[in-house]
């Protein structure tokens, strides 16, 4: 109970906020290396994603992936309604402050990609995770390579999921940085580098996942 | 030089409000930006009209009783300035400028350009003080306090409570000013008796005021006349969670 009423505080939000999107980063780095190996062929690439759906710790592992989402999801959009109620009336003109601010395209726009990357997600699971199951005859495993290889024959989805990787990109160019600083992980003598770690370890992830489409499209 | 005003006028907290347009005519460059509405207000009154309410004090930067949104920017366009040490050399003759007042639901409109920022009074109220009793003054440097920390805790110090970071916020969050209390005392000696309840009831008090939360953007330390930083948030969101797990 007093846990809850902590993390209800606007710090508390910001920090749950932090703590669950700093969890899903480490997250999308574990899947990023795992699907670099579709660069390496479909054995090892089958054998890898083998090894995780037949691992007894993937459900337990999923639910709590899904609570870090619904937490992180629900407590930024508890804040935005604060943040509107914080301002009943709209400045009539009102600038960037510019100079030493941080504000940027991606910190004003972190709900409408957050949302986005929450549809793309569904669509992504349902295209990958539930889509067609094929079979490799000599292993028997899941044949998730051929399943790669087909979704992304369609320039259609290649189109779209290189867009969806920049948004990615983008909600992370403000989120990662910006979670140091809610967790006041931020001295003032790293700042500088904290926010430069966090842009291009953004830019890695999103160059990194919208890389496989084009790769598969192009190269195979 | 003249300027063209387009400004905020509203009667009392409940009247609706509007923007009205005035000219001033003649305006030295080196006037200030209130001496050249002080110039409005003498010919408004001359003309029988209601002159334009601001808030002012010492007119020299110090004390954050100044403030309102020039063409979009607090206290208007230059950094580190309070609009009473904003000049009119800084803007050319014919220029139009809109005036408006800080606008935040714990910020109600008072009337035209002035606010209601009582709510910060609440906020030091909640803990920015010390309650030790110190008794008569003492002595210079009794105290030792490392050079680099006494600085520091300035920095934190400097804030006036002028309300441009809440001014600023998109979420109209008011924890940049809060954030620079809570540092200040939690470097020095003094402020270590209530350093855990300070930073949380601050934090708390500052909700129930009706400020949105911060979203790490920093528009409040671009505007910030004191140049107050956004390590000083940093800062307080680490002493919350620190006082939080410790309490
Ligand atoms: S009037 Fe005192 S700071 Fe502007």
């Amino acid at each position: 109970m007093k846990v809850l009423q902590a993390l209800s505080t606007s710090t508390g939000s910001k920090i749950l906020v932090a703590l669950t999107g700093l969890a899903m980063v480490g997250f999308l780095v574990g899947h990023l290396a795992g699907n670099l190996l579709a660069l390496f062929g479909p054995d090892i690439y089958n054998e890898y994603s083998h090894a995780l759906i037949s691992n007894p710790l993937l459900v337990p592992v999923e639910i709590g992936l899904v609570a870090i989402l619904v937490m992180h999801m629900g407590t930024a959009v508890r804040m935005v309604l604060r943040a509107r109620q914080a301002r009943p009336t709209r400045y009539a003109v009102k600038k960037w402050a510019g100079g030493a601010s941080r504000k940027s395209v991606a910190s004003t726009s972190m709900i409408v990609t957050g949302v986005l990357i929450l549809l793309f997600l569904i669509s992504h699971l349902w295209t990958f995770k539930y889509g067609a199951w094929y079979t490799d005859p000599t292993t028997g495993y899941r044949d998730l390579y051929t399943l790669l290889v087909e979704v992304f024959r369609s320039p259609f989805n290649v189109v779209f999921y290189v867009i969806c990787m920049l948004l990615v990109g983008m909600h992370l160019r403000h989120g990662i940085s910006s979670a140091f600083q809610s967790l006041g992980l931020m001295p003032r003598s790293w700042t500088a580098r904290i926010l430069r770690a966090g842009a291009a370890l953004a830019l890695i992830l999103g160059i990194g996942f919208a890389l496989i489409p084009i790769y598969v499209y192009f190269v195979l | 030089m003249r300027i063209h005003l387009r400004i905020w006028r509203q009667n009392g907290p409940t009247d609706q409000g509007r923007f009205e347009n005035h000219t001033v005519e003649s305006v030295s460059p080196d006037m200030s930006f209130l001496e050249m509405l002080d110039t409005l207000n003498e010919t408004l009154i001359r003309q029988g009209q209601e002159p334009v309410a601001f808030d002012s004090d010492c007119r020299e930067g110090i004390c954050g009783t100044c403030g309102f949104l020039v063409d979009g920017q607090p206290h208007g366009p230059d950094p580190c300035t309070t609009v009473c040490q904003l000049h009119m050399r800084r803007f050319k003759d014919g220029d139009h400028l809109t005036l408006e007042p800080w606008r935040a639901k714990a910020f109600p409109v008072l009337r035209d350009l002035v606010v209601d920022r009582s709510a910060f009074d609440r906020i030091i109220q909640a803990g920015g003080y010390t309650s030790v009793n110190t008794g008569g003054a003492p002595d210079g440097n009794a105290v030792p306090i490392a050079k680099q920390t006494a600085e520091a805790a300035f920095d934190s110090a400097q804030c006036i409570g002028c309300g441009a970071c809440v001014a600023a916020c998109k979420n109209a969050s008011a924890v940049l000013f809060t954030s620079a209390k809570v540092t200040h005392m939690a470097l020095l000696p003094q402020g270590q008796v209530e350093r855990h309840t300070r930073v949380l009831n601050m934090v708390a008090r500052m909700d129930l005021e009706g400020f949105g939360p911060c979203s790490n953007e920093g528009e409040c330390e671009a505007v910030c006349p004191k140049g107050i930083s956004l390590a000083n948030i940093a800062t307080l969101n680490r002493e919350w969670w620190k006082a939080t797990l410790l309490k």
